[in-house]
């Protein structure tokens, strides 16, 4: 028995986290059950239970072609964005350089601006420019957008690093490169997960900046998603959310087994 | 420059081209904001002029989209702390890994369970005929409206902004010392005093860098109110986006977004300086505890 068994708080404490547990939880919950419900409108207790939403979610071309895109843009930017963000990472922790600060602010300045002021400006380069919009402008968009998710996780990574196990390996006769290759990169598993995993959802979810840059023929998933909302009301968006949910609860056990949860609230 | 001096420009090149990109970017949109457009084309012609930033500064509606981005923003903030706070401490010192484990793994799966996902779940929730109006007709009370309006709008946001703000908080909550509380108690202060006169001023500037995220988070709300608010409630970036669709002038549009970027920068600058000023107030006095 030690004293540290009884929580520093008291029931009505406890009871307040717990509600706003609740609070969170509630939306995510309450649009699982909302998928499977049988009748258009939502009927409480539901009346039967069916996968016709799931079946209309796939029948629809339009969600189909945006959920191709959506795929295509985020199996594009997530490894373009890990790219960028490591050699960037080991520069501003392995190393002192005269306006390394700056550059470290510079790097993380895309996460402080608005999304619709970058869709904004994206569209007036691709209107300058005389490109198209659509797949490949949101692919650099994106990328421009998300890697910082990725510098953050990999700093954070390379900072909880020993940089003496890279030397030990370089005094062993090793060449930088292997070094490197052979002993820090293995230790860069979890910034490389919790980093791409960010990009990924960042790619998959980012409606701000990607309802600019879409056009009649290419769009994503949440801004196909958000039209149909506008034009119908019915639970086919339920059904996609139930996917991208499970999708996510498959990431956040990726996480768990490879990193562990833990490990992410110092890499976020 | 020597190899050695070369090797973190060469690390950062990728990096810092990808950030070029982003400037040019953002270069087009300011050259196209001091442009007009040419009526009924999409062609920009004329020299460089403020005009687009003296109407926009002039119009009402600018003015009104700007008041409520900060106010509504504030309101949001406070919401997610007041809310937010409570289960970030529990999480901290709950003496249950298992609760811990239950929190983190709930918060995660919501933080990436996306925001078209919850701007909807919410809608359909709040809506006329949603669960919350459902209970209430049951019960014999009456509906309430809480979409539609700045509630759903608030609520929404509040809940898209929770995930972030707990999993910030945390991390900086964890760093606190149990044993600090524990000579508290064992001296003899009640466990209010202790939460108030040793863990809550140790925990000032983590909770001002989480609410700091959210400020910057609740800045640019654009898809909750959108979908919550029903054209009702206009952020900055609502009156953004409903101008670009409404008459596609790009010129105008652009000096708009420039002037809410400038805002939102403002506002994350003055939280920053409040953060640094805080941070020395309060870090001191935790190495002298």
């Amino acid at each position: 028995m030690s004293i540290r068994a009884a929580p520093p708080y008291s029931a009505a404490v406890a009871l307040c986290a717990w509600l706003v547990m609740l609070f969170v939880l509630l939306p995510v919950a309450f649009i699982a059950l909302y998928a499977f419900n049988d009748t258009a409108y939502l009927a409480l207790p539901p009346r039967g239970l069916t996968l016709h939403w799931f079946a209309n979610f796939f029948a629809n071309t339009r969600f189909r072609d945006a959920l191709l895109s959506s795929l295509v843009i985020a199996f594009a930017v997530t490894p373009a964005a890990l790219l960028v963000a490591l050699p960037a990472a080991i520069a501003l922790v392995r190393y002192r350089f005269p306006g390394r600060e700056l550059v470290n602010v510079a790097l993380m300045s895309p996460l402080v601006v608005p999304g619709v002021v970058v869709g904004i400006s994206f569209l007036s380069l691709a209107a300058a420019l005389g490109l198209g919009l659509g797949t490949s402008t949101l692919i650099v968009a994106m990328t421009c957008l998300a890697f910082p998710f990725a510098l953050r996780a990999l700093v954070a990574n390379l900072h909880g690093l020993d940089p003496a196990l890279e030397d030990a390996a370089r005094n062993l006769g090793a060449t930088r490169l292997r070094a490197f290759a052979l002993v820090t990169l293995p230790q860069l598993k979890p910034g490389v997960l919790a980093g791409g995993i960010f990009v990924f959802v960042e790619a998959i979810d980012n409606f701000s900046t990607a309802v600019f840059l879409t056009n009649s023929r290419t769009t994503t998933l949440p801004v196909e998603a958000f039209s149909y909302i506008r034009d119908f009301d019915d639970p086919t968006v339920a059904a996609m959310a139930v996917l991208l949910m499970a999708f996510s609860a498959v990431l956040v056990l990726a996480i768990d087994r490879l990193v562990g949860l833990d490990r992410l609230l110092d890499l976020h | 420059m020597s190899a050695d001096e070369r090797r973190p420009w060469l690390l950062l090149l990728p990096a810092l081209l990808t950030l070029l990109v982003f400037a040019v970017a953002f270069a087009m949109f300011v050259s196209v904001s001091l442009r007009t457009q040419v009526a009924g084309s999409a062609v920009f012609a004329g020299a460089a002029t403020f005009g687009n930033y003296r109407a926009a500064l002039a119009s009402p509606a600018v003015q009104d989209a700007a008041w409520n981005t900060v106010r509504l923003a504030g309101e949001m903030t406070l919401l997610t702390a007041l809310l937010g706070y409570p289960l970030a401490y529990v999480v901290a010192r709950s003496p249950s890994p298992l609760f811990r484990r239950g929190v983190l793994f709930g918060l995660v799966l919501t933080l990436l369970s996306g925001g078209v996902t919850r701007a909807y779940a919410w809608l359909v929730l709040l809506g006329n005929r949603g669960l919350v109006n459902q209970a209430l007709a049951a019960i014999g009370l009456p509906t309430v409206r809480l979409v539609h309006n700045e509630t759903g709008v608030v609520i929404g946001v509040v809940h898209f902004l929770l995930p972030f703000f707990v999993l910030t908080l945390l991390a900086a909550l964890r760093g606190i010392p149990v044993a600090l509380e524990d000579a508290a108690r064992n001296l003899g202060a009640s466990r209010w005093r202790a939460f108030v006169h040793v863990f809550l001023p140790l925990s000032i500037p983590g909770l001002i860098a989480a609410a700091s995220l959210s400020f910057a988070g609740a800045l640019s709300a654009f898809l909750f109110p959108e979908l919550l608010g029903g054209g009702r409630v206009r952020m900055a970036a609502n009156l953004i986006y409903e101008r670009i669709v409404t008459d596609y002038n790009l010129p105008r549009v652009a000096a708009m977004a420039a002037l809410f970027l400038v805002l939102a920068l403002a506002a994350l600058a003055m939280l920053a300086i409040l953060q640094r000023a805080l941070a020395r107030r309060f870090a001191p006095a935790a190495e002298a505890a």
